[in-house]
């Protein structure tokens, strides 16, 4: 019966294979997102050159601070606390990847191509992690390693003392979480400017306001708001629950996982 | 025979090149119309009202309920009017994103092609742009500014903590210094679309400028480069409308913003004038 291809129905590809030309065709999409290069060069030059400014720029002031204030220095948040501001092109690298491809329509292509929806999903938020977290993750080496020798003559960290590389791979990582937090809001509004103001909201306004409101409940939960992950670059960790690293890239991932089941959700069910 | 040539019945189509007058005012009304079919144009300000008025009443309360408990020190630290205005960044970012949007929209949809063959004066079309979006923002602004005033210093009237009036020395000022700086951010955003062109570059520049680099610049120690650089971001410039902590007086203030606005401006203009849409 199998052995006259041409009359018999057409069978399903194995899902292996399908996974594979998924991904591939992900891959496509997402190396030709326009501002694809812009965003992560401005990320890379902010959190590097960041580093180095940082580094400097506070040497000075460690050297002239009181012991206590020595003693609370933190040569490895310092120079990497400009992530604060990368993070919001990490951010809008994982919303245009996705709604840029809502706007032009290419997202029904996309899922006549291929019916499985969720696959898609998956495959495109896997190609995103594998190429963010790897530029993240070598921007973040290179951003420490020049801010410590910026810090020179300051209290700077090796590479090897305790918390040191866990640190330097957390930053990589929450870099990594942002933008696909930035992605599943991106398929749940499907619209650039109204979900790059709900991740910049989460991620920068949310904790302005949570500082500027006094009270018991807002001091307490100020530490698992969605910017918890970046507890992973600090050497020190103050706050009511003193969250380690692991511990607020948990509070992070918790956060993406949130989106992302709303995303797969959302997806499964409506008119693309 | 210069006057001949000049008469507008020269036209050899046969009708005549409207008048310059009638040509701003129609690209006023055509900006209009997209200016109020912005579909954020009802969200944007509504959230930014929510956050400037609202969470700042929310703020405003909760630093009343605990006036009587603070000691002589802290009470002599109270600031009423800081208090009161301690959310407007979120509304003046706001405003900002909306300016950027009246721009990058037009290009995301491809009408600014449209609108620039049917106005081939590319500064008129900017010009026309600025003025709306100007006054929408002038206006987004004196509602959410002075609704927030009222409401929060008669929160503090009624719990009896200190608060000032409108009358107050240099009170209406600072309101209208914060009013002029919300303004300002909708200029800047606007023109900031248009030099960028899409929307999420845009509206990254204007969280990254107004709300996360004064936070960074914060963080280094003051040094010469700093002390000359950081009080003149858009942000800082803008904090002086209503705090005094950079060592700016209002008046170079005001004129930094307007530098701002200014340079911005003229670029968009630039570049508007010598790129293909």
């Amino acid at each position: 019966m199998s052995a006259r291809a041409g009359t018999v129905p057409r069978r399903g590809i194995s899902l292996d294979s399908r996974l594979l030309a998924t991904a591939h065709s992900e891959w496509i999409k997402f190396r030709s997102v326009r501002s694809g290069p812009f965003a992560l060069s401005a990320t890379a030059l902010i959190v590097v050159v960041g580093a180095w400014l940082l580094g400097d720029a506070n040497r000075g002031g460690y050297l002239a601070a009181s012991p206590a204030g020595k003693a609370a220095f933190d040569p490895v948040f310092t120079v990497l606390q400009a992530i604060v501001l990368a993070q919001l092109f990490v951010g809008a690298l994982g919303v245009i990847t996705v709604t840029g491809e809502y706007t032009s329509g290419l997202i029904r292509g996309t899922f006549v191509a291929t019916p499985q929806r969720a696959q898609v999903l998956a495959m495109k938020a896997l190609v995103f992690a594998v190429v963010v977290w790897a530029c993240c993750t070598a921007m973040s080496f290179a951003a420490f390693f020049l801010g410590q020798s910026a810090l020179s003559l300051a209290r700077h960290a090796g590479i090897g003392d305790p918390g040191v590389l866990t640190a330097v791979f957390g930053a990589g990582l929450y870099l990594t979480l942002v933008g696909l937090l930035g992605m599943f809001i991106g398929v749940l509004m499907r619209r650039t400017p109204a979900a790059l103001a709900a991740i910049f909201g989460l991620l920068a306004v949310l904790p302005i306001v949570f500082f500027q409101i006094p009270g018991k409940i807002t001091k307490n939960l100020r530490e698992y708001l969605p910017d918890a992950g970046q507890q992973a670059y600090r050497l020190v960790h103050g706050g009511a629950y003193a969250l380690g690293p692991w511990q607020g890239l948990g509070v992070e991932a918790a956060y993406v996982a949130v989106a992302a089941a709303a995303a797969f959700a959302l997806i499964l069910r409506t008119d693309a | 025979m210069s006057q001949t040539m000049a008469a507008p019945d020269a036209d050899s189509a046969g009708h005549a090149p409207p008048a310059a007058y009638r040509r701003a005012g129609a690209a006023m009304a055509a900006e209009w119309i997209k200016l109020r079919s912005l579909r954020s144009m009802l969200l944007t300000p509504l959230l930014g009202a929510v956050a400037s008025i609202g969470l700042a009443d929310v703020s405003v309360k909760n630093n009343a309920a605990g006036w009587a408990h603070l000691d002589a020190v802290q009470k002599a630290r109270f600031d009423p009017l800081g208090l009161n205005f301690n959310f407007e960044v979120i509304g003046i970012l706001l405003v900002g994103m909306l300016g950027a949007l009246v721009a990058t929209n037009e290009y995301g949809s491809g009408l600014i092609r449209t609108t620039l063959a049917a106005t081939p004066q590319r500064g008129l079309v900017l010009v026309a742009k600025a003025v709306l979006a100007g006054l929408v923002s002038f206006a987004l602004a004196v509602v959410i500014v002075f609704t927030a005033f009222y409401t929060g210093q008669g929160i503090l009237s009624g719990a009896h903590a200190p608060h000032v009036s409108l009358g107050d020395h240099n009170v209406l000022a600072h309101l209208l210094g914060t009013v002029y700086y919300m303004t300002a951010a909708g200029l800047i955003g606007l023109f900031t679309g248009v030099l960028v062109r899409s929307a999420a570059g845009a509206i990254t520049s204007m969280f990254g400028l107004l709300l996360v680099l004064p936070v960074l610049a914060d963080k280094i120690t003051p040094d010469a480069v700093t002390r000359h650089t950081v009080p003149y971001l858009p942000s800082n410039l803008g904090d002086e409308m209503l705090h005094h902590h950079q060592g700016l007086t209002p008046g170079p203030a005001v004129a930094g913003l307007a530098g701002w606005v200014l340079v911005l401006a003229a670029a968009a203009a630039f570049w508007l004038r010598g790129r293909d849409a």
